[in-house]
């Protein structure tokens, strides 16, 4: 019973306050305990200018449990799936408490945002990829957030299908001179991605012949 | 000769998990007091390095013999589990036995209750140093998982930040760390919340969002909120043995808020959820019982001797309040003459195959010719294999040609069992193998459990007897003694079956005789009075 009120009173408090710029909002009015929240990506991050959304769902003995959220939008970000969405966050598993709200944790969500945690990674490819080469990391992650989430050069790019090679942060001349090799594009992307290699430096002769026999297998 | 991964011991998790099995035995756990014991069941089974390989592959032909021997007596150890060792008989095994074997282990059973008086005591010990209330340093113990050595270091380190940390005092107050001590303590923001419940008109509680008259809670930070949502955090809470704190802020709830806010002892099973997590974290020197329902919790103090029993392929086994042996390496039920390794084979090849195995065994037959596995889904008895396109009869199993037009003659009864199936492929061959051994195994286990059952039967009727009937209270003890001593005796001559010294198996091979000749006159004189009852017609069969 306090749920629903709960719930109602959360929605009112994110419509009073627009200046946070976010969005909390039924599914479908039968069901109250599913809802997407959004949010702006934090300025000065990869994300800018994004648009987030959120799959929001509340359990039944919410607000003593935390809700399930994961992101409906692809982010490209070390504690986020870039398959799935789900989150890594520890307010949303352990650390939750009943004080928290649904509006407080999108906050979380959008500070996640801003400062990846990419020891404790949900997503271990991109937690790599930030670690190792950030400049790289960022470009992408941007790139996603173009894609993905409505960023600035949304409309500059509708239609276009992106480069397969970008999506993954992987440099486009690595993946050429594969191809050069006669290998299939979608086979270089994937065996890549699987060695969590983005790009190469032409004498890392071991690297290259490890990519090699992937590719041959 | 045909390799197998494992060895044939009657282990299984079901037995263990028998939701019956536990009541036989009358729970000992509540009882306050530590009992110590000293491990004697471990027998002498050095073991000849050119019998037992280190590793779990096993060539069974070698010994193919005794490992028959070993499942079925292995077996009636399996029916006696709700045995124990009669003291005098216990005491001669020991002597004869441990000689150039393994160290004792020396452990002692617990319960969590035990464990939990113990940090109590301790923290006795520790209140001196620390000069706080003990319900503080219990947060603190319970937050350093029990664990005294760090707590101190970190205590002396920066004991202020301790504090606030772990959510004995607030950032603001110096120490003021309990209910007692806050009233002299001057608040610096001023309005200083009192701990406890407080009745509130018209609360609106930011959690449930109601608007009600109703009792509140807080601690000194003043996150004040109703009572129901307290208790529903709470409740949520207390299972995973952390320190509770406000929900808004790290300010930790004592024993006492707890109780305070719940209305009974929920402190209790914090604390039992702790000392859980405390065993789970010790899990070399903590186990619990595997026994379902069992609370005991066996306390290895000095693991070193572990390693050795290992090395010699011995079971560390121990036995709980409750009569429970297990061992305390693998967690299986006693499992003697195997050791770990091949217990732990068998277990894993049982419970990946056994599915599959039970499915196959029930649905299908194997084809005479080249013994692939035949699922008869509909049609005639007239089969034709998928795979060699051997013709055959489903009912008998032989060549379908001589069955000619004179269908199903092979229905009628023949009692020769006779089967010349020849494996030709070394795959079938060791599925046999395994699937006989299966067989034997499950054959067993089922008897073990339905003579346990028997066991209870009979010692509910004793009781009965006793109650009902002009039985004398002497005559009723003897047959629950007999049947006691019966089991007793059954594990000790499996107990004498571990010995595979040729030395140790000489000079036990009289005992051993001894002790079967024992059995036996047990079981008549069992079946003697159970007879003579019956005659004097105090008893009426039933069924």
């Amino acid at each position: 019973m306090s749920r629903a009120k709960r719930i109602m009173k959360e929605m009112q408090a994110v419509k009073d306050d627009p200046e946070a710029h976010i969005t909390l909002e039924f599914v479908s009015e039968s069901d109250i305990h599913h809802l997407k929240g959004s949010f702006l990506g934090p300025p000065g991050t990869p994300y800018e200018n994004g648009t987030f959304i959120v799959d929001i769902e509340v359990p039944m003995e919410y607000p003593f449990k935390p809700p399930k959220m994961k992101f409906d939008t692809k982010v490209y970000h070390p504690n986020v799936s870039s398959v799935t969405g789900a989150i890594c966050l520890d307010i949303l598993k352990n650390a939750w408490s009943p004080v928290i709200t649904l509006k407080s944790a999108l906050i979380s969500l959008q500070a996640l945002l801003q400062s990846p945690e990419p020891n404790d990674p949900q997503d271990a490819e991109v937690a790599q990829h930030y670690l190792k080469d950030r400049e790289s990391f960022n470009k992408t992650a941007a790139l996603w957030t173009q894609l993905y989430a409505g960023g600035d050069a949304a409309a500059a790019n509708n239609g276009a299908d992106p480069d397969e090679a970008d999506l993954y942060g992987i440099s486009q001349e690595l993946v050429q001179e594969f191809e050069s090799q006669g290998f299939q594009k979608d086979r270089i992307i994937e065996v890549l991605r699987r060695l969590g290699i983005k790009s190469l430096s032409p004498d890392d002769n071991d690297t290259v012949n490890r990519v090699i026999e992937e590719l041959l297998e | 000769m045909t390799q197998m991964k494992s060895k044939t011991t009657p282990i299984t998790s079901d037995y263990i998990d028998d939701p019956n099995y536990e009541k036989v035995h009358n729970p000992i756990f509540d009882s306050e007091n530590i009992s110590s014991f000293t491990l004697t069941e471990i027998t002498d089974h050095k073991t000849d390095s050119g019998v037992l390989s280190q590793d779990s592959e096993f060539e069974i032909e070698d010994f193919a013999y005794s490992d028959d021997e070993f499942v079925y007596d292995d077996e009636e150890n399996n029916e006696t589990y709700d045995s124990m060792l009669s003291q005098p008989i216990k005491q001669i095994t020991k002597k004869e036995m441990s000689e150039g074997s393994v160290p004792n282990l020396n452990y002692e059973v617990l319960t969590t209750q035990n464990i939990f008086k113990n940090m109590l005591s301790r923290l006795d010990h520790l209140q001196p140093v620390f000069n706080i209330p003990r319900e503080d340093i219990l947060l603190l113990m319970q937050h350093y998982d029990w664990n005294e050595e760090r707590l101190l270091e970190n205590w002396t380190e920066r004991m202020d930040e301790l504090l606030v940390e772990i959510g004995v005092s607030q950032k603001t107050s110096a120490v003021a760390t309990s209910l007692e001590k806050k009233a002299e303590n001057p608040d610096i923001s001023g309005v200083k919340t009192k701990r406890g419940i407080a009745f509130k008109q018209s609360f609106e509680c930011i959690i449930c969002c109601e608007d009600k008259d109703t009792q509140t809670f807080s601690l000194e930070c003043g996150h004040e909120y109703c009572i129901d949502c307290y208790r529903h955090y709470i409740e949520n809470k207390l299972h995973n043995g952390n320190v509770i704190t406000c929900m808004d802020c790290s300010l930790a709830l004592k024993n006492i808020d707890i109780d305070t806010v719940m209305g009974h002892d929920s402190s209790k099973k914090l604390m039992a959820s702790s000392i859980k997590s405390f065993i789970q974290k010790h899990n070399k020197n903590y186990k619990w019982c595997p026994y379902a329902d069992c609370k005991c919790i066996i306390h290895l103090k000095d693991t070193s001797s572990l390693a050795e029993y290992t090395r010699l392929h011995f079971s560390p086994f121990v036995k709980c309040d409750a009569e429970h042996r297990f061992c305390f390496n693998c967690g299986f039920e006693t499992h003697a003459p195997a050791d770990c390794n091949v217990t732990n084979a068998w277990v894993k090849k049982a419970k990946k195959e056994s599915e599959n195995l039970n499915w196959v065994m029930s649905h299908t037959k194997e084809c005479p010719k080249c013994g692939v596995n035949i699922e008869k889904d509909g049609g005639c008895n007239h089969m034709k294999c998928s795979s060699c396109k051997y013709e055959f009869c489903w009912i008998c199993e032989g060549d379908w040609a001589p069955h000619g037009k004179s269908f199903y003659q092979c229905t009628l009864y023949t009692n020769d069992e006779k089967s010349k199936k020849k494996e030709s492929e070394d795959l079938s061959k060791i599925m046999k193998k395994y699937t006989f051994y299966y067989r034997v195994f499950n054959e067993h286990e089922i008897s073990a459990k339905l003579d346990w059952k028997l066991g209870q039967t009979i010692g509910s009727k004793v009781r009965a007897l006793q109650e009902k009937m002009d039985v004398s209270w002497i005559e009723g003890q003897f047959l629950t003694d007999s049947i006691k001593i019966l089991n007793e005796a059954v594990e000790d001559l499996s107990e004498l079956l571990q010995i595979k010294d040729p030395e140790q198996i000489m000079k036990n091979k009289l005992e051993f005789y001894n002790k079967s000749g024992y059995v036996e006159n047990r079981m008549y004189a069992l079946m003697e009075c159970g007879r003579d009852l019956l005659c004097k017609g105090i008893c009426k069969p039933t069924d």
